[in-house]
C-alpha cells in the first residue's frame, strides 16, 4: 500500500508595498576586471544615499571573488550563469582579441544568462536593476520590452561598436548593423533604460558615427545619457601622497628604477610579457639600476616566459595596485581598468592594445589621450629593441596628465538612487 | 540585404552555454545518427531535427535554458552535423526522421517527451505525435512547414517540383531552389536561402552567419539527395483521401497529445495560414509573431522559449 501524500494547493505571498523592503538588483560585467571594484564602490555610495537599500548580485567569475570577500550577497542563481569570461579566454590568442566578434559569438551565452536574469526577476520583488554593461540584460530588455518591471540603470564606459581594419568591410558592415539597432532600440523604447550612465565625461567620447548614415556617436551619446565622470573605485590621493614609504614597504630600493610588466589576470598576454622580458637586457643598459618585475597572473605558467637574468617573474603579487602605484614605470596591454588606475596613480606607463580589440584599440586609446595619460604601443610595431627605447624613454619624463576625478562612484550613485 | 560571407572556421564551434551530460550514435540500417542529452529534470523535451540543411545547433537558444528547467534530448538529423550523409533518397523518408527519434528516445532512456520541431521538423514531429501518441507527451510545431492548405485543383501531388532538376532559371524568386545551381554555387544557395528566406528580419546578421555554417557543414549532393525523400504522405492503410485537402490534415486529425504552435506572421518559407490551419486542426492556441519570419526560436528566442517553458509546465501539471 502506498503512502498517503497530502496534496499541498500552491500557496503565494503577495506583498503590500508597506511591507516592500527596497530592493536592487545589480549585475556587473564578468568581461575584464574593472567591474567588480567600480560596482562595490557605486553600491557603497548608494548605500550611503538609501540606507535601507538590499543588492543582491548576479555575478559570475571573476566578479564574485571581489563581491565574497567583501561579504556581499551573491543571489544563488548566479550559479546558474554560464561563463562570459571563459568565453573570452577561448577567443583570443597570442595578442589578438577581436573583441565585437567575442561579443557576437557571446550570443548563446548572453541569452542563456538573460533566461537566468529573468528567473531571478519573477521570484525577487526588485525595484531596481542596476547593469554594469550586462549586454543581456539591455538588449533583450529592448527586444522584449514588455518583461520589463523594475527600474533598470544601465551603465558602460563606451558607446558604440567600431570596426577593426583587419576585419575589412564586412566587419565594418557589422558595427554598423549592431550599432542601427542599438539605436532603434534606445529611441524606440526610452522607458527601457530609466537611467544610462557614461562612466567618463563627453570628452571621452570617440569622434567616430556609429557607421554611414549614423549619427555622431558623441553627440548621441550626449543626448542619450548622464555622465558620472570616471570611477576607480579607490581612492588614489593617499598612494600618490605615501608613494616614497610604499616603496619601502614593498622593498625597492631608492636607487631602483622599479619596472612592472602585468597583464591582469587572463591568459591573454604571454607574448606580450615574454617579448617585454626580451627587452630587459638592452633597456637595462641605458636605464641604470633598472629591476623588472614581470607578473605571469593565475593562468600563464611563469615557467613558460624565458625569464632572463635580471628579471624576476613572479606568479601572484598580493595587492598589485599598491607596486603599480609605487613602480616607476608600468608595462600593460590596453584594458581600461589597469591603465586608469596608472593615470590616477600619476604613474608614467606603456600600453599594448590587444590586436582588432575596438574597444582598447579605439574607446580607450581616445580616453588615455585626452587624460595625456600613458604611451599608446603597437604590438605588432614594437620589438624588443622598441620596447627597450620606449622604457629608457618614458621612465624619467615627468608625469603631466590630468588628474583623474575621484566622485565618479558618488555621481553615478546620485544618478541611480532616485529610482530605488 | 547584403552578402554574407563564409563563417568564421576558426570559431566553427564557439563557446557554448552548456555541454552535453550524455552523447552518442544510435544507428539504424547501417546510418549513424548522433544524439546529446542535457539535465536531469522532467519531463524531458525532444527537439527534433528540421530539413537536413540545419543540424541540431539549431536549438542553440532552447537547450541550455531547457536543460535547466527540464531535460533536453536532441540529434543531428541525417545528412548534418555528425550523423551520417546517406546517398539515396530512401533514406530521408519523413518515416525515417521519425524512427530515429524513437531509436534516440529508447537510447536515452526517454518514455515520453515533450516534442518541438522546426520547418520540416514541424512535420516530422506531426508524424511522431500522429503515429506514436504513447511516445508523445505535447508537441510545439514552429514555423511548421507542412502541406496542410486546401488544394482547390484537387489535382495530383509532386515531392519536388520539376524546376528543382532543369536548368536554373534566368529570373524568378526562387530561381536558386534548382539542384544545378546548388552543385555550381553550395555557399551562394545558402546565403540566399538562410539570408533572406529564413532570418528575413532586420539585424539578424549572426542568426545568418550561424545558419550559412551549419549549412555548409552538409553538402549539395545530400541535399539533392534529401529532396525527393517522402514527407508527409498518409500511409495507405488510412484509407481514400479527399484530394481538396492538404495531406498533412489526415496526421493533424490523428494527435490527440496537447500542441502549441508558434508561426511568425512574415514567414517566407511557409504563410501563416498554414500555422493557422495547424492550429486550428489541432484545437491549439496559435502565437503569431508579428514582424516575424521562419525561424522564431533563433530570432525571438525569448518569446520562444517562455512560451514552450510555460506549455510544458501546463502539461506536467495536467492530471
Amino acid at each position: 500500500m502506498s503512502a498517503i501524500v497530502p496534496t499541498i494547493a500552491p500557496r503565494t505571498t503577495w506583498t503590500s508595498y508597506m511591507a516592500r523592503r527596497r530592493r536592487a538588483l545589480y549585475i556587473s560585467s564578468p568581461i575584464g576586471l574593472g567591474h567588480a571594484q567600480r560596482d562595490v564602490s557605486i553600491a557603497d555610495e548608494l548605500r550611503r544615499l538609501r540606507p535601507d537599500v538590499e543588492i543582491d548580485w548576479l555575478a559570475q567569475s571573476p566578479v564574485t571573488t571581489v563581491l565574497e570577500d567583501r561579504g556581499e550577497r551573491i543571489h544563488p542563481m548566479s550559479a546558474e550563469l554560464a561563463s562570459e569570461s571563459a568565453h573570452w579566454t577561448s577567443e583570443a590568442f597570442d595578442h589578438d582579441l577581436n573583441a565585437f566578434q567575442a561579443l557576437r559569438r557571446m550570443d548563446e551565452i548572453l541569452l542563456t544568462n538573460f533566461m537566468v536574469f529573468l528567473d531571478v526577476l519573477e521570484e525577487g520583488e526588485y525595484d531596481l536593476v542596476i547593469g554594469d554593461e550586462s549586454w543581456d540584460v539591455d538588449h533583450y530588455l529592448h527586444e522584449n520590452p514588455e518583461l520589463k518591471n523594475t527600474a533598470f540603470a544601465w551603465l558602460t564606459d563606451f558607446v558604440g561598436m567600431l570596426p577593426m581594419p583587419s576585419g575589412g568591410e564586412r566587419e565594418a558592415f557589422l558595427t554598423t548593423d549592431y550599432n542601427a539597432e542599438m539605436i532603434e532600440h534606445v529611441e524606440r523604447f526610452p522607458r527601457i533604460r530609466d537611467r544610462a550612465i557614461f562612466v567618463g565625461t563627453p570628452d571621452d567620447i570617440v569622434p567616430d558615427d556609429f557607421g554611414p548614415g549614423l549619427p555622431s556617436i558623441r553627440a548621441w551619446t550626449e543626448q542619450h545619457y548622464d555622465f558620472s565622470g570616471y570611477i576607480t573605485g579607490f581612492d588614489p590621493s593617499p598612494l600618490i601622497e605615501r608613494r616614497e614609504e610604499l616603496r619601502r614597504e614593498l622593498g625597492y630600493q631608492p636607487d631602483e628604477r622599479v619596472v612592472i610588466v602585468t597583464v591582469g589576470g587572463s591568459g591573454v598576454g604571454g607574448s606580450l610579457l615574454r617579448r617585454v622580458i626580451a627587452s630587459y637586457p638592452d633597456a637595462a643598459r641605458r636605464v641604470n639600476g633598472l629591476r623588472m618585475i614581470a607578473v605571469a597572473g593565475p593562468r600563464i605558467d611563469p615557467a613558460s616566459l624565458d625569464a632572463v637574468p635580471g628579471v624576476e617573474v613572479r606568479a601572484y603579487v598580493p595587492e598589485l595596485y599598491k607596486h603599480l602605484a609605487a613602480c616607476d614605470l608600468a608595462v600593460v596591454q590596453g584594458g581600461l581598468t589597469t591603465t586608469m588606475e596608472l593615470a590616477a596613480a600619476r604613474r608614467p606607463f606603456l600600453y599594448f592594445p590587444l590586436r582588432d580589440h575596438f574597444e582598447q584599440s579605439r574607446h580607450v586609446r581616445h580616453r588615455l589621450e585626452r587624460y595625456g595619460a600613458g604611451r599608446h604601443m603597437d604590438y605588432d610595431a614594437s620589438p624588443p629593441e622598441v620596447i627597450a627605447t620606449a622604457i629608457a624613454e618614458e621612465i624619467d619624463r615627468p608625469v603631466a596628465s590630468r588628474p583623474v576625478e575621484s566622485d565618479g562612484a558618488a555621481r553615478a550613485a546620485e544618478l541611480i538612487a532616485p529610482l530605488v | 540585404m547584403a552578402t554574407v560571407l563564409a563563417t568564421d572556421r576558426r570559431h566553427s564551434d564557439a563557446t557554448r552555454a552548456r555541454e552535453p551530460d550524455a552523447t552518442g550514435f544510435i544507428e539504424r540500417d547501417g546510418v549513424r545518427v548522433f544524439w546529446e542529452r542535457y539535465g536531469d529534470g522532467s519531463p524531458t523535451l525532444l527537439l527534433m531535427p528540421t530539413w537536413s540543411l540545419f543540424h541540431s545547433r539549431h536549438w542553440k537558444l532552447q537547450i541550455p535554458y531547457f536543460a535547466r528547467l527540464f531535460r533536453v534530448v536532441t540529434f543531428d538529423g541525417r545528412g548534418n552535423g555528425h550523423s551520417d550523409r546517406p546517398t539515396e533518397s530512401s533514406a530521408y523518408a519523413d518515416t525515417e526522421y521519425v524512427a530515429d527519434a524513437l531509436a534516440v528516445l529508447d537510447a536515452t532512456g526517454t518514455d515520453r517527451a515533450v516534442v518541438a520541431g522546426l520547418s520540416m521538423g514541424a512535420g516530422y514531429t506531426l508524424r511522431l505525435a500522429a503515429e506514436h501518441p504513447e511516445r508523445v507527451l505535447g508537441a510545439v510545431f514552429i514555423g511548421s512547414s507542412v502541406p496542410i492548405l486546401d488544394r482547390p485543383d484537387g489535382g495530383p501531388e509532386v515531392q519536388v517540383d520539376a524546376a528543382f532538376y532543369g536548368p536554373q532559371e534566368p529570373e524568378g524568386d526562387w530561381r536558386n531552389y534548382n539542384a544545378d545551381y546548388w552543385r555550381r554555387d553550395f555557399p551562394g544557395f545558402a546565403a540566399w536561402f538562410v539570408g533572406e528566406k529564413i532570418f528575413s528580419e532586420p539585424h539578424s546578421t549572426k542568426p545568418i552567419e550561424d545558419g550559412i555554417g551549419w549549412t555548409l557543414e552538409t553538402d549539395a549532393e545530400t541535399l539533392i539527395a534529401v529532396e525527393p525523400g517522402p514527407y508527409l504522405w498518409p500511409p495507405p492503410e488510412w484509407g481514400p483521401r479527399d484530394p481538396f485537402e492538404g495531406r498533412a490534415m489526415p496526421f493533424a486529425r490523428r494527435v490527440r497529445c496537447p500542441a502549441l504552435v508558434i508561426h511568425g506572421a512574415e514567414d517566407r518559407l511557409s504563410s501563416l495560414a498554414v500555422g493557422e490551419r495547424l492550429a486550428a486542426e489541432l484545437g491549439a492556441p496559435l502565437i503569431t509573431v508579428a514582424g516575424g519570419g521562419h525561424a522564431p526560436q533563433g530570432r525571438w528566442p525569448v518569446l520562444v522559449n517562455r512560451a514552450i517553458r510555460d506549455f510544458v509546465r501546463s502539461i506536467g501539471s495536467q492530471p
